[in-house]
């Protein structure tokens, strides 16, 4: 369940840099280095950072990657509710394991109360641009309730569809334009767009929602130049 | 990535506020069907029109599906048939009619304009056979529209097309008496007609067209309602300047919709991409209202002393953020007021705040005109030919497109009730000054002269 009846303003968000992570460890877990990436070709990290969110967080790991000798490549950072998180992606210096940094960087930020997670990008096919894909936003609105998430991804997940952002603001209550998901996905063009939006119309009916299946350039084309 | 709040208010204006595409118009070229075999050139307007038009419906369904925007109507418009068979009779342009309105069931379209004749420097064999037969072929078909171009700014008024048709207006209105005089719904009689409106009844394909072209039209009027009260929810005293620059951003999206959607059809019918309509066009619902809109901005009722003022801002709000959206306008691209196709406009009417002179006048700063105004239907022709006749002088001496819709209603007084149905409406019936009094004036026939200002080369 993302939120309880009642609560306001619960929000969560997920959003996918190139390679997603699967950590299910937020307490200062780290992967094992995959052997031939110290080093020469490609020696890059991913870090995410949570804490209770305050001024001087990103200044802090900022601070601490640089004096790892890290160079930031890629950050998304957010606030849901009181809680920051950021994900970083980081190039390391030669020789440096992700390992090495995951210990430098905790050092510095664990007395400051924030959790770090750290693993080796990996490199190899690049799975979520295998092939042309449409830009879809799928938006469902309705009752909070557990497995919500679960059971409307499942649909997109069998249809081989990617979701690449990901989105929920849930205010509790019976009003469902209080509780709404958003993803944002890629849905290939080999994928029968029909069946896709047929399978997730059904979906949305056992759960009580109503469901939008559109195409992303509707939203920019209405709100951007 | 997309913010939740450009996903939220897209939803939003799609749920509550009418967002949608107000009409996907497939114009066809039939001046190669002309002819002088009646048989042989119904043959080739069917041929025409179901081919090109095959797939408009399936394809504006598919692409509206796609992203989640309703294209609310399909329709097609034709080149001026008084062009198309200037060679035929009075009675073979009704089947002419028919042939149309076979065609237009047969693809799903629920209008079908160019029952046309462009008039405004004088009547040519065919332009008075078509004249002849609008009104047997309006009441003899349900798709069929049709309009005639009385005036322009270059050429003056016809005063002669003008009279004659007043009578044929009363005429059609008498053949389907049992219809409120419905098929004076389906007429509409024009100064400087545009060649790509794709708004019904006046939608025909230009002569200097191409064979085939999609013109869309977009609505919105609850869409700028509803921008209006949130605005003023928040800060209640916002100026008008404010205003007119809120309906300016509202009027930049609703119109980036409508060429998002013309495009991506033309582009699957393979057909060129014309022009949008920026007209904020009402339907008879609540929440799709230009009415509505006047009192957001805080008036009393579409009609009371200051409508005209507001009717100028809004028009031109809509008209600039209209242009900027888009990289082809065209069409009529304004308000429109018709006063049975809007709820509100027609509540107006049964108030009594809005009379046919007040109407006249806002036509001053709207696009189109008198538009669906239900008169009694005991109007002479004459004078009905008069109210057309003051009609168009507005759009020839301040070189813009007004035109006319009236609807003498057979056996109703003013006060009563008409009811057309659909989304033509309904509306209590206005009373009109002198209705059937004498009119030498307009009996005198001929031609107003072109006003100084049309002298530009």
């Amino acid at each position: 369940m993302l939120a309880r009846p009642g609560q306001t303003g619960a929000e969560f968000q997920t959003r996918k840099t190139k390679h997603e992570t699967h950590s299910t460890s937020l307490h200062f877990g780290w992967t094992t280095t995959p052997r031939g990436l110290r080093g020469t070709e490609m020696n890059k990290a991913i870090l995410s950072i949570l804490g209770r969110d305050r001024p001087g967080i990103v200044a802090a790991v900022s601070r601490a990657l640089f004096q790892q000798n890290c160079n930031i490549e890629n950050v998304s950072q957010m606030m849901l509710q009181t809680e920051f998180a950021g994900i970083f992606i980081v190039s390391m210096p030669p020789g440096t394991s992700a390992e090495d940094l995951h210990h430098g960087i905790c050092s510095r930020l664990a007395p400051l109360g924030l959790h770090v997670h750290t693993k080796p990008c990996e490199s190899g096919e690049d799975h979520c641009t295998a092939g042309p894909c449409e830009p879809f936003v799928i938006t469902t609105r309705g009752p909070d309730r557990k497995g919500l998430v679960a059971d409307v991804s499942e649909v997109i997940a069998r249809h081989g569809v990617n979701i690449t952002h990901l989105q929920a603001v849930f205010k509790g209550g019976d009003d469902p334009g209080d509780n709404i998901m958003i993803y944002e996905v890629d849905v290939p063009t080999v994928v029968d767009q029909q069946a896709l939006a047929r399978d997730l119309r059904t979906q949305a009916e056992a759960l009580k929602l109503e469901i939008n299946i559109q195409h992303r350039n509707i939203f920019e084309t209405l709100h951007r130049i | 990535m997309l913010t939740d709040r450009e996903i939220l208010s897209t939803l939003e204006m799609l749920k509550n506020e009418n967002l949608d595409v107000r009409t996907v118009t497939l114009g066809i070229n039939l001046l190669d069907c002309a002819g002088s075999d009646l048989n042989h050139v119904r043959r080739r307007i069917a041929e025409r029109v179901m081919g090109l038009a095959g797939k408009l419906v399936p394809v504006c369904e598919r692409v509206g599906q796609k992203y989640g925007i309703p294209v609310v109507n399909k329709r097609i418009a034709v080149s001026p048939i008084a062009v198309v068979g200037a060679a035929l009779s009075p009675a073979d342009l009704v089947e002419i009619a028919r042939t149309l309105d076979a065609a237009a069931r047969e693809v799903h379209v629920d209008f079908i304009g160019g029952f046309s004749a462009l008039v405004e420097k004088g009547l040519a064999r065919g332009d008075r056979s078509l004249i002849a037969a609008i009104p047997e072929a309006l009441s003899a078909t349900e798709r069929v529209c049709a309009s005639v171009n009385v005036a322009s700014t270059r050429a003056g008024i016809n005063m002669d097309a003008v009279l004659l048709l007043g009578q044929t207006i009363r005429r059609a209105a008498e053949l389907t008496a049992g219809r409120d005089g419905a098929a004076c719904t389906k007429l509409c009689i024009f100064a400087n007609i545009p060649e790509d409106i794709p708004f019904m009844a006046g939608a025909y394909l230009g002569i200097g067209e191409a064979d085939a072209v999609i013109n869309v039209g977009v609505s919105g009027p609850g869409v700028v309602k509803k921008a209006i009260d949130r605005a003023l929810g928040i800060r209640p005293n916002l100026d008008l300047g404010s205003l007119s620059e809120l309906i300016k951003k509202t009027a930049y999206k609703v119109t980036r919709v409508g060429e998002l959607i013309g495009r991506e059809v033309a582009e699957q019918l393979g057909i060129a991409f014309g022009v949008v309509d920026l007209s904020l066009a009402p339907t008879p619902h609540v929440g799709d209202s230009v009415g509505e809109i006047f009192q957001s901005l805080g008036l009393l009722a579409i009609g009371v002393p200051g409508t005209t003022a507001a009717l100028a801002l809004l028009n031109d709000a809509v008209k600039k953020g209209g242009a900027f959206a888009s990289s082809r306008v065209g069409g009529l691209s304004g308000a429109f007021i018709p006063v049975s196709e809007d709820l509100n406009i027609s509540e107006a009417a049964r108030n009594g705040h809005l009379c046919l002179e007040k109407l006249e006048a806002i036509t001053s700063v709207c696009s189109v005109g008198l538009d669906m105004v239900a008169i009694p239907g005991d109007t002479s022709p004459e004078t009905i030919s008069a109210i057309i006749a003051d009609e168009m002088a507005i759009g020839v001496i301040n070189n813009k497109t007004t035109a006319a819709r009236l609807i003498p209603v057979p056996g109703k007084a003013a006060g009563e009730h008409a009811y057309f149905g659909g989304l033509m409406g309904q509306s209590t019936i206005l009373p009109v000054n002198n209705a059937r009094g004498d009119n030498p004036f307009i009996r005198r026939g001929g031609f107003i002269p072109a006003p100084i200002h049309s002298l530009k080369n």
